[in-house]
């Protein structure tokens, strides 16, 4: 096996673990340059035990920030975090499952979970982690093509389109395997490391699979 | 003559050859200068030998235990291990006896342009033997092993000091080049390709903006499969320009892969030949406009190498030498069809431009070019938002 990260599920595997935060006394302005600096919508806030005591976000000091109607208010930048910050913090654990946080936070419509291990806060996950994580088991990540087969639904087809690339000498980066309109069919995605493609085309539909991409007439499909 | 450009060939290039099944021939340079040279625009004479790349260029992009690897499977000690590892001896890049001397040599040709153009006082360089952009610094991958175009930026940098504006118009993403000087804000990168989700290598997504202090200076557009002439230089000649615009660079290099129009065995756009009048010609006035002319140019993929890249790739030098009137509403020259027929089973194109008419007319056109416009103001965002600024 080559040198790779091992990679499961779990939010500890995907989470960034260097977590930007502030505590509650932190003034509005700290608060924007760390954003700033960091390229970053979203500040845990915590306490001196690393406790998540809450949550402010971008939107919170855009919304906070003095209103061009009422340009007195003048003392914005030096309020402290705490008198803005979210209080009802949603977090998760570092053993969740990727698919749950991914649900909590369409659900909640969140793009940031705080990552919290024994009370102390330990990581952090954002809705462009959860799209690269989903980049990755796609395999788009590698330099390989994407190779689409349509396949009857019963037993052992994969393998024997899997067999059919490796003979070619081809390596496969990655495998998706979902359901067609056609419930009595498979459509098999792979992503391999090749550039040429042709080769595996010619191998399928010799042996009488339906190759969906790439496609021979342009434009039908996608 | 003298001309204000340089033409890098010598037969040396063409022995980058992995095998004769294999999709990648530089035969196509053959064809090319031939076009050239019965077209009156170009004479063996005047064409530049370039020199081979010395190991100490090639560290100055790869490691040394590839180039170690590269040169062992040269000389065939090839290991199985080696095609895991540093990608050589694999389907796209198998294995061929002076392997690493004809890679040095492509290599080479991209620094012989560099020295074309700051030590001879040249404005102009172009060597289509160069162009390799997916050669990792530690892997070969999609047909290449040395990265030339890379090797070359480092080079500009190191001993000019200059600051480098790479643009990729080749169908496939230029994911060497940028991985190569992703978190380097003296460089800057541009490439246009068939979008990832189907084509290799995959990457080049609209989002891959850099990292570090070099986020903000890799610039991709995606384009949607079936592109057409008009979507495609329409998002080349605004990212460029804007690019240009924004970063303001010391020399511009152009990769001139020729793989996007449909006759191209290998990719799914849909361009004529009337893309490879725009990029070269938009490309000269970016260089005009910012560079004091500063432009070298290399070729890249292209596997279609009768009907497209021969014409691709002479445009490139008649644009870089002012003889665009050559090409135009001109025939090809006949004996140039006559040389070549013989070898293919291809109608060679007899005209500098395509009938609309050879490809059937693509049913979603309307939102492949919708979906490509937003893929260019996507791009292009962290330059927009740089005119705001928010203070508090």
């Amino acid at each position: 096996m080559p040198e790779m990260e091992e990679f499961t599920m779990m939010l500890e595997d995907i989470m960034k673990t260097d977590v930007v935060s502030v505590k509650p006394a932190d003034r509005l302005d700290r608060a924007f340059k760390l954003m700033e600096d960091h390229k970053i919508r979203h500040l845990p806030v915590t306490d001196e035990e690393m406790t998540i005591i809450g949550i402010v976000s971008d939107r919170d000091l855009r919304d906070a920030s003095p209103s061009v109607f009422n340009p007195s208010e003048s003392s914005f930048a030096e309020k402290e975090v705490s008198s803005i910050m979210k209080r009802d913090v949603i977090t998760a654990l570092p053993t969740d499952f990727v698919e749950d946080a991914a649900t909590v936070m369409v659900e909640n419509q969140f793009s940031c979970l705080p990552i919290e291990r024994e009370d102390r806060l330990v990581g952090i996950i954002t809705d462009s982690d959860l799209l690269k994580t989903l980049v990755r088991l796609t395999g788009a990540d590698l330099p390989t093509s994407r190779l689409e087969v349509q396949v009857p639904n019963i037993s052992g087809m994969l393998t024997r389109a899997a067999s059919l690339i490796s003979e070619q000498g081809v390596n496969i980066q990655s495998v998706l395997v979902y359901p067609a309109k056609n419930p009595e069919k498979k459509t098999l995605v792979f992503r391999v490391e090749t550039m040429d493609t042709r080769k595996l085309v010619e191998r399928m539909e010799a042996h009488e699979f339906t190759v969906l991409w790439p496609e021979q007439t342009p434009g039908m499909s996608i | 003559m003298k001309r204000d450009a340089a033409f890098i060939y010598s037969p040396e290039q063409l022995n980058y050859r992995f095998n004769e099944h294999h999709p990648f021939n530089q035969e196509r340079l053959k064809v090319t200068n031939d076009l050239l040279i019965r077209l009156g625009a170009l004479s063996e004479e005047e064409m530049t030998a370039p020199r081979m790349a010395t190991d100490e260029e090639l560290l100055y992009i790869h490691t040394k235990d590839y180039v170690e690897a590269v040169k062992e499977a040269s000389q065939g000690r090839n290991r199985a291990s080696y095609a895991a590892t540093y990608g050589i001896g694999t389907e796209d890049t198998p294995v061929f006896p002076q392997m690493h001397e004809a890679a040095a040599w492509l290599t080479g040709g991209t620094l012989t342009a560099v020295e074309a153009i700051f030590e001879k006082g040249y404005s102009h360089a172009l060597n289509l033997g160069g162009g390799l952009h997916h050669g990792f610094r530690g892997k070969a991958s999609g047909f290449c092993i040395y990265n030339d175009s890379s090797i070359a930026i480092e080079y500009m940098r190191k001993k000019y000091g200059a600051r480098v504006l790479y643009i990729d118009t080749d169908a496939h993403h230029g994911d060497g080049v940028q991985w190569a000087f992703y978190d380097d804000p003296d460089v800057c990168t541009l490439s246009l390709h068939e979008t990832g989700r189907y084509l290799f290598p995959g990457t080049g997504n609209v989002n891959e903006r850099g990292h570090g202090e070099g986020y903000g200076f890799s610039f991709n557009v995606p384009l949607e499969a079936f592109t057409e002439d008009e979507s495609w230089i329409k998002a080349y000649e605004k990212t460029a320009e804007e690019v240009a615009a924004y970063f303001k660079p010391d020399v511009i290099i152009t990769q001139n892969g020729a793989d996007s129009h449909y006759y191209d065995p290998l990719t799914h756009l849909c361009s004529t030949m009337r893309i490879y009048h725009e990029i070269p010609r938009i490309a000269h006035r970016i260089a005009h406009q910012y560079c004091g002319g500063k432009w070298l140019a290399v070729g890249g993929g292209g596997y279609d190498i009768w009907r497209v890249v021969p014409r691709a790739w002479a445009l490139i030098w008649l644009e870089m030498t002012g003889q665009t009137e050559l090409a135009g509403d001109n025939l090809i020259p006949s004996s140039w069809l006559k040389e070549w027929s013989p070898l293919t089973d291809h109608n060679l194109p007899k005209r500098w431009v395509d009938d609309p008419d050879i490809y059937p007319a693509i049913p979603r056109k309307p939102e492949i070019e919708k979906k490509n416009e937003r893929t260019v103001q996507k791009c292009l965002e962290p330059i927009y938002r740089q005119h705001k600024n928010v203070h508090i």
